[in-house]
Formats: C-alpha cells, structure tokens, sequence
C-alpha cells in the first residue's frame, strides 16, 4: 500500500520558495540551516517538503526528449529554402504590374512635359491668337464705325431718318 | 570573423565557415551576425545546437509527441525570418524560447487541445512500482519497465492543470533551471519556485488518488473473487 506523503498547500506560504530552493539545494549554508529548522518544528511544512521529494523521484522515471539528429536541421533549411522560393513566387506578379505601371507612368509623363515645353504650340499654331484676350461687355451700345463705301453711308442715313419717326 | 558580403550569401551552403576552430566554438553572437548577413550554414549551426532544447520545450507544453516535429520547424523558420530584428540584447537562446512558447499557444488556441483525461486503473504490479520508486529512489530495471513507468507518469501530468505540468516538466525532465522558466515564461524567479513547490504537491495528489483508486479496484475484485 502506499505511503502517505502528507497533504497539498499545508507550507507556509512565506516559505515556499525557500523550501524550492532547499529541495534543488540552491540555498547558502545561512538559509538552508534557518530552512531545516522551520521544517523541523512545522509540521505542514515538513510534510509538503516529504512530499515534493516524493515527486522529485517520480518524475526521475522520464528521460528528456531525445535529439532529433543532423536531419532535422537539414529538414529545417530545406522549409526555410521553399518558404522563400514560395515568397519569391507570390510577390513576382506584383512586381511586374509594378514595372508596367512605373513604365507607363513615365511615357505619360514624358508627353505631358514635352507638350507644355512648346510642342503642342507647334501642332495648334493659332489657338492662343484666335482666343479674345480681353473681356467684352455683350450689354454696352456699339462704338460708333466709320462707313466703310458709299452703300453703308446711305444705310446710316436711313437708320437716323427712322430712328427720329 | 569577416564580414561576409550579401553577394556570397546566395552560395552560403557552399561555404565552408571555421564553425569550430580548433577546440573553440564559435558562439553563438557571431552566428546570429552572420545569419543576419544571409549565411545559411550560420543559422544551419544555430538550428544544431539549439534543436534539442527547442524540442523538449516544445513537448513540454504540447505534451503531443506527434506534433513536435512541426512545431519545432515552424519555430525556427520564425527564428530564420525574424533574425535580421534581432538586436542581441538577450542571449539568443533566450529569444528562441520565447518564439517557441508563443507558437506552442498558437498551436493550442487553434487546435483547441484540452488536456486528456486518463482514469484507468493501475495494476497491482504497477503500484507496486511506482510505489517503490516514489519511496526508495529506485528506478525501473529494465527499458520496457521504464517505458511503461513513463506512460503511467504522462497520464498522471495529463490530470494536472496545464501550467503545473509545463513547469514540472520543463523543470525535471527537460532540465531548464528556474532563471530559464522564469524568461520564457515572462514570470518573476520567486513566482515560478512558488508555482513549481505547489505544483510537486499536486502532482503527489493525483499519484495517491490513482493509487487508493488502484487499491479500492483489487480489493473489490478480490472481495467479489472470495465471494465467488
């Protein structure tokens, strides 16, 4: 049958951590004698020290994980090899769309300069003189003209006589 | 060590590096630099050295020995990707831990892995086998004793809570010290003591419980065999 090892949490909270270290032997010569005395006159804490040896046996029965020997890190470099060949592969048709677009970008730019630097002017000669260059008032009376022959003097003398009736 | 330009790095496998010379190795800060200059066979190093801790860690929190393997290659493709930020404040050991830990989390949140739950009873031989090695620190004769010995232990760490199982695991059976636990874990030295004490403690309970569960079985079978 087996032994009774005593019971959870019966430590003093305070002393928990030194009775840790006392079990892994980690502590100076001054703590590990003011240690063993607390546990000597607590029984709670002696009996959770039992204890935690009891385990310390136990789970000496398992061995660590093994070494997974010189393939693993080949395995490794091998994924990290594929991982940035693939990466390589997802990215290739972004950057080609980004080459076009950089290309066209810059015929478009290129015309757009050489057309405001004068060659447009040559292939629209008149555009900028056909174009009024002052604002016209549509509501002001006509400036008088000077008849230009004989015809246009009698049709000013007309407008005059039926203008007064 | 030479500075070794980006051009070369695309024949790094071909290289020939003095990973040792002599009997001196080289550490690992000049690994980590010259993977950081692209040098395969640097961080290939890195992997060697490092492969076996990466792998009880691992185990010790996944407790799945099937997906260990996976995990750990995931963990030091992260490392090959995320070298070039490392600064090297930390040892690199250090850092690689905490990339193994966090992907351990990833891994159980989407997996969803619970802990199994094994309540089967415990032969009168098999008692008496763990009864004598919990009292005399007598281990197991021979390799399939121990194996089965072993299968027993995971069973009873499984029935713990998840952070009392990786700290004794990661502690007794991995070997990591406590300063370890407590940088991978993001928790205080005192903390981890603390937690490793109560989690001794818990485990005890879940060997007695199985125990006098074991005990109460062959009585009951003996009793019913008498009556028989």
């Amino acid at each position: 049958m087996a032994k009774d090892w005593g019971t959870t949490n019966a430590a003093c909270e305070s002393y928990e951590a030194l009775l840790e270290d006392y079990l892994n032997g980690d502590l100076s010569a001054a703590d590990g004698k003011t240690v063993t005395e607390h546990w000597q006159s607590c029984a709670g804490c002696r009996a959770a020290l039992q204890n935690a040896a009891a385990s310390l046996r136990l789970l000496k029965v398992a061995a660590p994980t093994s070494d997974p020997g010189h393939g693993f890190a080949r395995v490794v470099m091998a994924r990290i090899r594929e991982k940035s060949a693939g990466g390589a592969n997802f990215w290739q048709p972004f950057v080609s769309f980004g080459w076009r677009f950089a290309a066209t970008a810059t015929l478009a730019l290129g015309v757009f300069v050489s057309y405001n630097a004068g060659w447009g002017h040559w292939l629209q000669p008149n555009v900028t003189t056909a174009r009024p260059t002052e604002s016209v008032d549509l509501f002001a009376p006509e400036p008088a003209r000077v008849p230009a022959n004989g015809d246009e003097v009698l049709m000013m003398v007309a407008d005059n006589s039926h203008a007064k009736f | 060590m030479r500075d070794v330009p980006k051009s070369m790095a695309a024949s790094a496998t071909a290289l020939r590096l003095p990973l040792q010379v002599g009997e001196k190795r080289v550490d690992d800060r000049e690994l980590v630099r010259l993977s950081q200059n692209g040098i395969e066979a640097a961080f290939e190093e890195l992997v060697r050295r490092h492969q076996q801790r990466i792998f009880g860690l691992v185990a010790g929190i996944l407790h799945r020995p099937d997906d260990v393997e996976d995990v750990a290659q995931q963990v030091f493709l992260k490392a090959y990707l995320g070298i070039k930020k490392f600064d090297q404040r930390a040892a690199f050991s250090t850092w690689l831990y905490k990339i193994a830990v966090n992907e351990c989390w990833d891994y159980l949140r989407k997996r969803k892995v619970r802990p199994l739950v094994y309540e089967a009873d415990l032969s009168e031989e098999q008692v008496s086998r763990l009864d004598g090695i919990v009292s005399s620190d007598r281990p197991p004769e021979n390799a399939s004793t121990r194996t089965e010995t072993r299968e027993i232990l995971d069973k009873m760490l499984e029935e713990l809570p998840e952070q009392d199982r990786q700290l004794l695991v990661l502690k007794e059976i991995e070997g990591f010290s406590v300063q370890e636990l407590a940088e991978i874990l993001d928790l205080n030295v005192n903390t981890v003591k603390v937690r490793l004490f109560r989690a001794r403690g818990r485990i005890m309970d879940t060997y007695r419980r199985r125990l006098n569960s074991s005990a109460n079985a062959h009585a009951t079978s003996a009793a019913i065999r008498k009556e028989s």
